[in-house]
């Protein structure tokens, strides 16, 4: 592969950050309408309970403009997960509800002439529950003695299988079988929830979303107001982080329907806790593992028994249970697996996207298992991963597209050469003291480069060459803080010649954005888009290279093009932009394509950490001393926001492992429900990460580019919990680790 | 209650509901909107300002606490030309993905160097402790205010 790239790998610095520096970045909350009103979301207090709600009180305070509930709103059912309308899901959820299925539900929408108003308004509303059992925890949801949704709490399940595993199991010399449990996760987004809408004078419908996929906040709302698609644009605004968190339209519904009834700006905002009581999470699980091999370090057979904890609304239910169950496939070779995934009602806050789309979660629990079972033939982990890892090429064993360049092996081999893995495992507990004990631990993990093979994913581009010689693109990106906008802009500027600073590249709206059918999610930017763009950049350059030919009377060959100028040996340079010029006036044309791009495939991405602890016996406190992550992510369109990526998804993916979990009462109430309590890493707890990346190519990929953003949250946990079971000879399999549990594990040893 | 300050370098007099939280009267009356909100209970750091060159978070603070004092944000911080380094550091080293803790960074690191121009690495980690980032995972804004101390300038 050619690897003398001209903006591809460049550290170029993104054209939002000195503005978010300066304070002078619009979110959500920065803006303000005229005339606009404010909103607040009365979120029930109960888990399980018919909603009564009497307006009068509420009503009466000064300021307070309107009150709407279950009563006011259009009764069309909907599925907030839903991103496309042929996307198979159970739509059950209202704009405002009558039924609360979660402490933070929807049940009201407050408005008024400001925001004290509104909030005195929210304090005065009469609200009376005639409550159902709450069914909180997956254990709860198997009894179906309370009901939550039709008439069962199975929200769905389905088996995955290849080979036949249960006879499998048999041939097997050793048998290793762990359970384990991972939390719900708060996305912690700095940036609260919010929407804005207002109508505009042609009575479209016009949404300022802090969110991923603008089509299908579109979709949602035209299904909850029965109102044209081609009348309501959704524009992506600046978005203070999302992680998944902002995916599903949680406001967009009910804040839409509040302008379109009072004809007027609305805004409503969530607080801390509201986002995380009243929003979407990382959906919890317990899993169940059964590893059968042979004395050489062979997997033979593996069965994963994974029960996912769905949450209030059906949402997310089948989507990640599926997602689950398929990376379950495509790390090892296993001839015979099964996976059985079953995701059930709870009264608690519904499932939703999270970093890395139960990647986390399936590896949390299958790294550990892996690491017992080298440990039962006393083989090194690296070695035993190593025997049982996929290679490049391989196909996926229950027929989803093939594995691409599946480096997973480089990384394991480079990064336990980077680490000194094999000396510091001899070596690691010659630091142990009485007071503290440490270990080293190594995982590998997979995720996926968008949704071919199971959803329509293709995107259209539309590219111009203006006359002031910039690069107009549009297409339906979302840039949530990872550098989007500038991936696109490099993978352009390299097809182009020009720089990053002649191309503007519009984020998602609705009224701009050709259509998109995914949005920026699972993992498919870079590789679809990226590769959307690349595409229609080399159709457009090709259009301004014969166009130049027509005008100047040369052949194509003839042609030099170069940071933005274009000319002959016998004519003088000229700018893109001026050739664009002289194609309207000469040539009566002007220079624009669309194209329409189908992904070409859905390889898989790999990466692998390596870590060392440092646990204290007696507090049960656990520091991350030293972290190595390892990518297999194609080739690096900028090195800076992959490092970027890197080191916070091992932020995301450490604070699952050892302290983040949003904890529910057994009434169905949040005990995490701010900062204080629900504890995401902070500066003194957040080692150095050394990051190693394998830039092998990914042929479907834009210049070799595959996915990295989500993957990073997937290994450096599972490490994690492997270094302290490593350094306390136990067998954690619970997240997270908090002190409690590693006091326990140390005192059992 | 009628309060006299010194916002960004201007002083004000004005009749304020001294039980207005500091963070509101910031982004609402002043038009202060690089004074961020994400916990409102003093956790997350967003709102983080100076008052009287001290790091405060301005969300547990009410605007009547402020008669008499200094305060302080990256506007004004960009008024006296003090920003520059920073936010070049900050940005040049891709410390800034969505930039929802930014300025409120920006304020902590601002609030170190006040105190000690040549902090080290773990004094500077440790001024941040109360700013939250979901994005970068600390190190880059780390290795920014590094630079900052050590004079690195940035085009
Ligand atoms: S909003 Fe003030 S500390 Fe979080
Ligand atoms: S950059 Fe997003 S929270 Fe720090």
């Amino acid at each position: 592969m050619n690897k003398n790239f001209r903006y591809i790998g460049k550290r170029i610095e993104r054209d939002d950050s000195l503005d978010k520096a300066r304070g002078k970045a619009l979110y959500l909350d920065d803006i303000e309408k005229n005339n606009m009103l404010h909103g607040k979301i009365y979120m029930s207090n109960k888990p399980h309970a018919f909603v009564s709600i009497n307006k009068e009180s509420a009503l009466k305070v000064e300021g307070v403009t309107h009150v709407f509930t279950y009563e006011d709103v259009p009764k069309n059912l909907y599925c907030s997960h839903q991103w496309f309308p042929g996307a198979d899901v159970v739509e059950d959820e209202n704009i405002l509800q009558k039924k609360a299925r979660f402490v933070g539900d929807r049940i009201a929408l407050i408005l008024g002439e400001s925001k004290e108003a509104v909030n005195k308004g929210i304090k005065a509303l009469e609200v009376s529950y005639d409550e159902l059992e709450p069914v909180i925890g997956i254990d709860e949801a198997k009894k179906d003695r309370s009901i939550i949704n039709g008439d069962t709490n199975l929200a769905f399940s389905k088996i995955l299988s290849c080979g036949d595993a249960d006879s499998a199991f048999n041939e097997c010399d050793y048998i290793i079988e762990d359970e384990g449990s991972t939390p719900k996760v708060h996305h912690s987004a700095i940036e609260n929830h919010g929407c804005l809408s207002e109508m505009d004078e042609f009575n479209n419908i016009v949404v300022y979303a802090p969110c991923q996929v603008v089509f299908q906040v579109r979709h949602i709302i035209a299904k909850a107001l029965d109102y044209p698609y081609s009348k309501i644009r959704v524009k992506k605004i600046t978005i203070g982080g999302s992680f998944g968190g902002k995916g599903m339209p949680i406001l967009e519904t009910v804040c839409a329907f509040a302008s379109l009834k009072t004809g007027r700006p609305v805004k409503i905002t969530m607080n801390r806790s509201e986002t995380i009581m009243g929003s979407r999470s990382r959906n919890s699980t317990r899993i169940k593992i059964k590893t059968g091999f042979n004395k050489d370090g062979k997997i033979i057979a593996r069965k994963i028994d994974a029960e996912v904890d769905g949450g209030g609304h059906f949402t997310n239910a089948a989507a990640v249970t599926m997602a689950m169950g398929k990376k379950a496939f495509r790390l090892y070779k296993i001839k015979n697996q099964v996976f059985n995934g079953k995701s059930y009602y709870t009264n608690t806050v519904p499932g939703g996207a999270c970093r890395g789309y139960g990647s986390p979660q399936i590896h949390a629990i299958s790294e550990i298992n892996i690491d017992n079972c080298a440990k039962k033939i006393n083989m090194d982990p690296v070695k035993f991963r190593l025997i049982n890892a996929v290679d490049p090429g391989d196909k996926d064993p229950i027929g989803a597209p093939e594995l691409g360049n599946a480096r997973i092996k480089d990384c394991l081999i480079q990064g336990a050469e980077a680490f000194n893995w094999v000396e510091r495992k001899k070596h690691i507990k010659r630091k142990n003291t009485s007071r503290y004990s440490y270990g080293i631990g190594v995982a590998a993990g997979t995720h996926g480069n968008g949704y071919k093979g199971a959803f329509p994913d293709f995107t259209n581009v539309n590219i111009s060459i203006l006359p002031n010689n910039r690069i107009w693109i549009k297409i339906g990106i979302h840039d949530l803080g990872c550098g989007t906008v500038l991936t696109m802009q490099q993978i352009a500027a390299e097809v182009f010649k020009i720089s990053t600073k002649n191309i503007d590249v519009p984020q998602g709206d609705t009224f701009i954005s050709p259509y998109d059918s995914a949005g920026t999610q699972a993992s498919r930017v870079t590789f679809v888009c990226g590769g959307a763009v690349k595409k229609a950049s080399e159709v457009i350059v090709n259009k301004m290279l014969e166009n130049y030919t027509k005008l100047f009377g040369c052949s194509l060959e003839d042609i030099i093009y170069e940071d933005g100028y274009i000319w002959t040996k016998n004519n003088d340079k000229i700018s893109y932009g001026d050739l664009a010029d002289l194609v309207e006036s000469k040539l009566e044309s002007n220079l624009e394509v669309s194209v329409k791009y189908n992904s070409p495939g859905n390889p898989a991405v790999y990466a692998a950490s390596f870590v060392e602890v440092k646990v204290d016996n007696y507090s049960g406190l656990v520091e991350v001393e030293d972290i190595l992550a390892v990518h297999d992510l194609g080739q690096a369109i900028n090195k800076t926001l992959v490092e970027g990526q890197i080191e916070g998804g091992a932020q995301m993916s450490i604070g699952m492992a050892l302290s983040e979990e949003i904890e529910y009462r057994k009434d169905g109430t949040v005990k995490t429900d701010n900062f204080s309590k629900y504890h995401i890493i902070n500066s003194p707890s957040m080692p150095q990460v050394k990051s190693l990346l394998i830039e092998d190519g990914e042929p479907g990929g834009p210049f070799g580019a595959k996915s990295v953003g989500e993957i990073t949250a997937v290994t450096p946990g599972p490490a994690v919990i492997n270094a302290i079971n490593d350094a306390l000879s136990c067998n954690i399999c619970d997240h997270p680790a908090t002190p409690e549990r590693i006091i326990k594990a140390v005192l059992n040893k | 209650m009628e309060i006299k300050a010194t916002i960004n370098g201007d002083e004000i007099v004005k009749n304020i509901n001294p039980n207005k939280r500091l963070v509101d009267f910031l982004r609402d009356d002043m038009n202060l909107k690089s004074v961020k909100e994400g916990c409102s209970e003093g956790e997350c750091g967003a709102c983080t300002v100076l008052l009287d060159k001290k790091a405060v978070t301005s969300c547990t603070l009410f605007a009547g606490q402020i008669d008499g004092c200094e305060i302080t944000t990256v506007e004004g911080l960009e008024k006296t030309g003090e920003l520059e380094l920073i936010m070049k550091s900050f940005s040049k080293n891709g410390a800034i993905q969505c930039g929802f803790c930014t300025p409120g960074m920006i304020m902590s690191a601002k609030a170190l160097f006040y105190k000690n121009s040549n902090p080290s690495k773990d004094e500077i980690i440790k001024a941040i402790e109360g700013n939250l980032c979901r994005c970068t995972g600390y190190n880059k804004i780390v290795k920014s205010i590094e630079e900052v101390r050590d004079g690195i300038e940035h085009e």
